[in-house]
Formats: C-alpha cells, sequence, structure tokens
C-alpha cells in the first residue's frame, strides 16, 4: 500500500522522504485522534469534505446523503483510531477516510454502478472494521438507560470512565492525565463512579 | 473484589493467557462476576453511543459553518430556475432595446460629432492660426483642449466656431452648455462668414442633447421640427425615426 502523496515516477529518493513524512505525520493525527482532539477533527472534516461529495456524485448520490455518509465515514475514523486499529497505519489519514466512505456507498446504496467499485475501493491492508454501529437503535435497554444514567453522572467521574472504557488508556495513563497521587487512589475513584451509575440505573428501574 | 481486577485488566488488555482462564471460569461460575462484567461492557457500549452523539452534534454545527463558506449553497434546481430566468430577462432585455430603445441609447446611437467641414486639417501645413490649431484638435477628439482653442479665435462668436465648440460639449457630455450654445444657432438661420448655414444641423444636435438629458418633450419638438421642416433635408428621416420610438 503506498501513501497517496507517492506517485509512480517520482525520484527513488522523493519517494521513500514523502512516505516516511506522511507516516510519522499520520501517527501524530492518529494520537490527536485518541485524545479525543476536538479540532484535529475539525481539521479532517473540513479538509476532505468537498472531495468527498465531489466524489459521491459519482454514484449518483445526493449531497445530503453524500454529506451524511462522509459524517458517518469520520464517525468511524475517530471510534477506529480510538480501538487501537489506526496504530500502524501506513496510509495517511484522507486515504483512509475515503476508504471508509466508499465502503459505504457500496454498502448502503448497493452501487449497481458501470463503475467496478470493488475494483476501486482499495481497502487499507490494516485491521479494518468499517461496520462500526453508529446508531443508537443499536443499543439494548439496559445500554440506554447506561447511558443515560452516565450522562448525569459529574464531570470527574465522567472522565475517568470516558478514558477508561471509551479511549482505551489503562489506569496507570489515567493516573498521569487526571493528576491522581496513586493508582490506588484512582482506583476507588473508579469504583465509587460504577457503584454512582449503578445506584442511579437501579432507581431508573424503580421508576420504570 | 480482588476478582473484579481482573475485569479492569481485561479492559486493559493485559490479561495473562493463565488469567484469561480464571476469567473465563469466573464468567461461566460466578453470577455476580458475570453481572459485572455485562455492566461494565454495557458502559463500554453506552459512553461509545455518547460520544459518537457529542460528536454528531459537532460535525452538523461545522457543516453549517462549511456550507455558509460556499459560494452558491443553492439546490441545483434553483440555480436552473435562475438561469432560465436569466435567459428570458436578458432576451426581454434585448427585445425592448431592439423595438423599445431607451432615450440614452437612441442618442448613443444617432449621436456622431459632425465632420469638420470647414477647415481642411493637411500634413505640413505652414498655416498654424488658433483656429487651425482648434479644429486639428477636434479632428483627433482632443475635445478639451478644442474648447479652449475655440474661445481663442479672434471672433468666437461666429456660427460654425459656435457650432463645433457646441460638438466638442455634446462629445464631452456637457449637454447644458451644448444647449445653450445650439438654441442660439437653430433659432437664426445662418448669416456666418463661413458660408454655411448651421441652423439645421444645430436643430438636430440639440434634439440629441435633450435627448440624452432625458428632457423628453423638448427633444420631441425639435425632431418634429425637423421631420416637418419642408426645405430641411439634414437627418430628416432619422427624426422621423426617433420620433416613432418615443411616442
Amino acid at each position: 500500500m503506498t501513501s497517496a502523496g507517492c506517485h509512480i515516477g517520482r525520484s527513488v529518493s522523493f519517494y521513500f522522504l514523502c512516505c516516511k513524512m506522511d507516516n510519522s505525520e499520520a501517527k501524530k493525527i492518529v494520537d490527536l485522534l485518541k485524545q479525543g482532539d476536538r479540532r484535529t477533527l475539525e481539521r479532517i472534516y473540513l479538509e476532505n469534505r468537498d472531495g468527498f461529495i465531489h466524489f459521491s456524485k459519482k454514484y449518483n448520490i445526493e449531497e445530503c446523503d453524500a454529506v451524511d455518509i462522509y459524517q458517518d465515514s469520520i464517525l468511524v475514523l475517530r471510534e477506529n483510531a480510538v480501538n487501537g486499529r489506526l496504530d500502524g497505519l501506513k496510509s495517511n489519514i484522507s486515504t483512509y477516510l475515503y476508504a471508509i466512505g466508499k465502503y459505504k456507498i457500496y454498502h448502503n446504496f448497493r452501487v449497481k454502478s458501470r463503475i467496478d467499485l470493488d475494483h476501486e475501493i482499495e481497502l487499507p491492508a490494516e485491521n479494518v472494521d468499517f461496520d462500526v454501529n453508529l446508531y443508537e437503535d443499536g443499543l439494548t435497554k439496559e445500554q440506554r438507560i447506561i447511558r443515560k444514567c452516565f450522562e448525569k453522572l459529574g464531570e470527574r467521574c465522567q472522565s475517568v470512565l470516558r478514558l477508561f472504557y471509551y479511549q482505551g488508556y489503562n489506569l496507570d495513563e489515567i493516573r498521569e492525565i487526571l493528576n491522581y497521587s496513586n493508582k490506588k487512589v484512582l482506583k476507588s475513584q473508579k469504583s465509587r463512579c460504577i457503584k454512582q451509575l449503578r445506584d442511579l440505573v437501579n432507581k431508573e428501574y424503580e421508576e420504570l | 473484589m480482588k476478582n473484579f481486577d481482573l475485569i479492569d485488566r481485561y479492559f486493559e488488555n493485559i490479561l495473562t493467557p493463565k488469567e484469561q482462564l480464571q476469567f473465563n471460569n469466573l464468567l461461566e461460575r460466578d453470577p455476580e462476576f458475570k453481572e459485572e462484567f455485562e455492566f461494565q461492557k454495557d458502559l463500554k457500549t453506552a459512553i461509545a453511543a455518547s460520544q459518537r452523539d457529542d460528536l454528531r452534534a459537532t460535525l452538523q454545527e461545522l457543516e453549517k459553518k462549511a456550507g455558509s463558506k460556499r459560494f452558491l449553497p443553492l439546490p441545483k434546481k434553483w440555480l436552473v430556475a435562475a438561469s432560465l430566468f436569466l435567459l428570458v430577462a436578458l432576451g426581454f432585455w434585448s427585445v425592448q432595446n431592439r423595438f423599445f430603445p431607451s432615450n440614452q441609447a437612441l442618442y448613443v446611437a444617432h449621436f456622431e460629432p459632425y465632420r469638420n467641414k470647414v477647415m481642411p486639417i493637411t500634413r505640413g501645413s505652414e498655416v498654424q492660426s488658433i483656429a487651425y490649431k482648434a479644429f486639428a484638435a477636434y479632428e483627433s477628439a482632443e475635445y478639451h483642449k478644442a474648447i479652449n482653442l475655440f474661445s481663442s479665435v479672434k471672433d468666437p462668436k461666429q456660427d460654425h466656431i459656435l457650432f463645433y465648440k457646441a460638438m466638442c460639449y455634446l462629445s464631452l457630455d456637457k449637454n447644458e452648455e451644448a444647449i445653450e450654445i445650439l438654441t442660439g444657432l437653430s433659432a437664426v438661420p445662418g448669416t456666418g462668414d463661413a458660408g454655411s448655414d448651421f441652423s439645421q444641423q444645430a436643430r438636430w444636435y440639440l434634439a440629441l442633447a435633450y435627448l440624452n438629458q432625458g428632457e423628453e418633450k423638448k427633444a420631441m419638438s425639435q425632431f418634429s421640427l425637423i421631420a416637418e421642416q419642408e426645405q430641411a433635408v439634414f437627418k430628416k428621416e432619422e427624426a422621423k425615426e426617433i420620433l416613432s420610438h418615443l411616442d
């Protein structure tokens, strides 16, 4: 898999140079996405938006649909970055984003066009999961109640739980990020937060 | 409680193979352990959903920004409608111009500075009188210079001098000055020494000057005089044509 920045016909030294740069650049971006950096995500969104919508037109997809697909693709991009699936990314971010979008076009619209889409989609070799369930109706009743109660928790508890369960940081890393004196304090804090959440959930069930 | 540490280690992805076995065992045999694990797994899914909706809202906001930055955020249908309208309007406009020209359009179509028939300008001429220089300036469309020179000739009140000075004013869109001179010239049949009668020409240009100034009634009465006078032949047909548009 070559990076999008590398075209055949360029000198070999330039080829290596640009690929090396692309990869470290991509790694930086993936790290920022993992940290939940909104500005990076916004930048990626704006930089690729018009190109993607233009691209979708080839498949006769209306602009509003294209925007929906594009937004979902951005969500999947972040999700996969957070889950560590982009850790060894060999292409650049835009290429990966487009691959997600193409996959979505293919699956959502069952494109029956002259264009051989399968041939055109060059799926990155990385560990790919484009089928992230993005919608609320994918949640079970229990999950929905937990979500509602999670949003009622205090700022601190939300941070601890989000970093641990969503962003995939381990306890040592979270201790550092949130400035806890030691891991034990953090662990009991996390247990308290889960207990608090359970209480809220139980109350919710009682009210039902 | 110590067993719950295994759940943390599961989420941190650091279970050893031995711990993994223990983990699987507990999951099968210990309902409390299983319940705790299921709860935390649901929590993970729930947080992810919450994060997604957050981001989705952010992206919607961003989309509004991106949309408003667009040159033409309009749907294609509107653009088609707008261009159709433009076409029709253009067509209407050109038809209107053709059959119902504006005063300005009539003026532009008919105004042309009267040719210098008084003093032929020849290259290398020895004679360099002020009048000669004035006409030379007139011919090369240096109207400001020509006006100054026409005013400086020995007798600036001569008909032909006044007439060409008026031509300069008209060419410079100075209608009022032109009208003042042309009114005088058109009223009195020529008595100029140059032996030419400029009254007919003056009336024509006077009518045009009124037209250019938007004084349609005055213009019409002048054009009518040209069209109706039997002896007058200068621009008679054109005056009739303009009158037909003005009516």
